[in-house]
């Protein structure tokens, strides 16, 4: 099973005047088939490591290690094919592909890693049912709610079967008891899968759940 | 590919849009082109259906040489005298007549010699037999002139007798017609009102056919002959109405071809702007530069060849419609080239947003602008 570990990692963001040191030395270990929280007040820096994690940013030093592989080291390309086949990413928002319904977000990341989007069609429809979405299949992004949309968001993070799951703020435009069902799916998720579950949340339903708090 | 499908029918209505488009571009360059090709045919077709090299002119002729343009008989014998040049009269002019069952048409009168290389092969009736005698382009059979008829020159009251009809040949928009350079004298030099052809009619001739081998010194015979000679090709731009029509459809033509691309590469500009939140979005889920520009071409080339086979398609259905009453020519091959033209000028405009795709950037996947 993979585990992630970030070692001493440091980012800075923006140019000239703008550029700001974001996260400095940060070391963190997530376990695989746990769900870790990652909780801090806005503006702390959890979404940029999150970034960090899923080979989106490259941070100006430190280790990044997913199973053997330092994604700090990999190029452009080795961090795309990382994102595309170890990955499941949920943004904290604008997760969601124009003109295109429900299942076919989840069919396009799985024709982006390679998978055979046609013949995954009756899965993608389970995993919308999973997020409490089977009444919405034939939906596009502009015909659902906020909250749906983050689902959505949702079942495709889960849709491949990552090794590494990020996951920033899923349950922030969800009401209590949907919180704690997307919570709970998360966390069953990561147990059965043993995959890696990393959170960004501010809401105690997720904090209370997980295994493991890392405060920023 | 499956997902290039998927994006393509997100924004199917944009992408039909566009293609419509790029169909009537191409359409418009399609019906441009025939246009061009069949107003030319029907200005010089008499001309380059010639058995001739090379035409030679009276040097006083500097522009519409066919009108203007008058070499005397001694001319002639000069010519025909030098080596390795076959040389035979021709009178152009254009004139109008009435046939005895009332068709009125118009006549480009071409005065050769019989039996001479520019005397035409017919394809109904008899070939010119000698004066007074008329061989019709089968333009005027298709205007209501037929064999048998006689036809009479308008106010000078020559009369023709039509023995023959020869391929579709016309000058200045004018169907042609073939008589004997005596015949065509009359026509040209007869004073109209004059009830009888005045005796003593110039040995004149509008310019001498030549056919010359290479390697005779048409430079050195126009020197001690007072004449100017042309290749037929070029003597074409003397023909009534040709260069202006040339230059016209032509600039029409580079013009298209240069909105082509232009309207391409901006739809697919602002397409590629509006599309950045989507292309980061798909470069954070890990799709490489790569494929996002497969992406992009494929789609263009969907929108690009799609557009202009229906334009195409219009484009001959344009000339089908309108070929018999307007000089209209699109054969297969033009046809081909100006749409390949058309479809390669588009996807140039197209591959301009290239560098906007692969430099999408996954990052701002993380910025509050979203
Ligand atoms: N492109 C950028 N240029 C400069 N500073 C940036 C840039 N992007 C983010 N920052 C700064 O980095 C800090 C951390 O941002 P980040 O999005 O990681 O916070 P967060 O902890 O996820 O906050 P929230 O809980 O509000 O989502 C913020 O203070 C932000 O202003
Ligand atoms: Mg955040």
């Amino acid at each position: 099973m993979t585990s992630l570990t970030l070692r001493q990692v440091s980012v800075s963001l923006g140019h000239g005047d703008a550029r700001t040191p974001v996260l400095r030395g940060v070391s963190a270990a997530c376990r695989p088939g746990e769900l870790t929280a990652l909780v801090g007040p806005s503006g702390s820096g959890k979404s940029t490591l999150l970034a960090v994690a899923g080979a989106l940013l490259r941070p100006d030093s430190g280790q990044v290690l997913l199973g053997d592989t330092d994604l700090a080291q990999l190029g452009d390309g080795g961090r795309a094919k990382a994102r595309r086949e170890r990955i499941g990413y949920m943004f904290q928002s604008g997760n969601l592909l124009g003109g295109l319904t429900t299942v076919e977000q989840l069919l396009a990341a799985a024709s982006i890693a390679g998978r055979p989007a046609r013949r995954l069609r009756a899965a993608a429809e389970t995993a919308l049912g999973d997020v409490g979405l089977g009444h919405r299949l034939r939906h596009r992004a502009d015909q659902l709610s906020g909250g749906e949309r983050q689902r959505v968001a949702l079942a495709r993070a889960l849709f491949l079967e990552p090794q590494l799951l990020l996951i920033d703020e899923p349950t922030a435009a969800v009401d209590r008891d949907q919180a704690g069902a997307l919570t709970d799916l998360i966390a069953r998720t990561a147990r059965a899968r043993g995959c890696v579950a990393l959170v960004a949340t501010h809401d105690p339903v997720v904090v209370d759940a997980a295994t493991e708090v890392i405060s920023m | 590919m499956y997902l290039a499908l998927l994006e393509l029918k997100a924004a199917r209505g944009r992408f039909l849009l566009m293609g419509c488009v790029v169909l009537l571009v191409a359409a418009l360059v399609g019906i441009v082109s025939g246009f061009t090709t069949g107003l030319g045919d029907d200005t010089v077709s008499a001309l380059r259906r010639l058995p001739a090299t090379h035409l030679a002119f009276s040097p006083d002729a500097k522009s519409d040489q066919f009108a203007r343009s008058l070499v005397p008989a001694e001319t002639l014998a000069g010519w025909q005298q030098r080596p390795g040049v076959q040389a035979t009269p021709l009178g152009v002019t254009i004139t109008r007549g009435t046939t005895d069952r009332h068709a009125e048409v118009d006549l480009a009168a071409f005065g050769v010699e019989v039996g001479s290389f520019l005397d035409p092969a017919v394809e109904d009736g008899q070939r010119l037999g000698g004066d007074g005698q008329l061989v019709i382009s089968r333009k005027l059979a298709e205007e209501g002139v037929a064999i048998g008829d006689t036809l009479t020159v308008d106010r000078l009251g020559i009369a023709l007798k039509v023995t023959g009809i020869t391929g579709r040949a016309s000058y200045g928009h004018v169907p042609a017609g073939y008589v004997t350079t005596a015949t065509w004298q009359a026509i040209r030099f007869t004073a109209p009102g004059a009830s009888t052809p005045a005796a003593g009619l110039p040995q004149q001739y509008s310019a001498i056919a030549l056919r010359a081998a290479s390697s005779a010194d048409l430079d050195g015979a126009d020197g001690e002959l007072g004449t100017r000679t042309v290749s037929v090709t070029d003597a074409y731009a003397a023909a009534p109405g040709y260069t202006g029509e040339r230059v016209t459809m032509t600039s029409i033509q580079f013009f298209l071809y240069l909105i082509a691309p232009l309207v391409v590469g901006a739809f697919f500009g602002v397409w590629t702007v509006q599309r950045q939140p989507e292309l980061a979005l798909l470069r954070a889920m890990g799709a490489s530069r790569r494929r996002l520009l497969g992406h992009t071409l494929v789609q263009a080339a969907a929108v690009v060849l799609g557009g202009t086979l229906a334009g195409a398609a219009l484009a001959s259905a344009v000339g089908l419609l309108v070929g018999a009453e307007v000089p209209f020519s699109l054969p297969g091959l033009a046809l081909t080239a100006t749409m390949a033209t058309v479809a390669l000028a588009a996807l140039a405009g197209a591959a301009l947003t290239l560098r906007r795709v692969a430099n999408a950037d996954p990052m701002t996947m993380l910025g509050a602008g979203r």
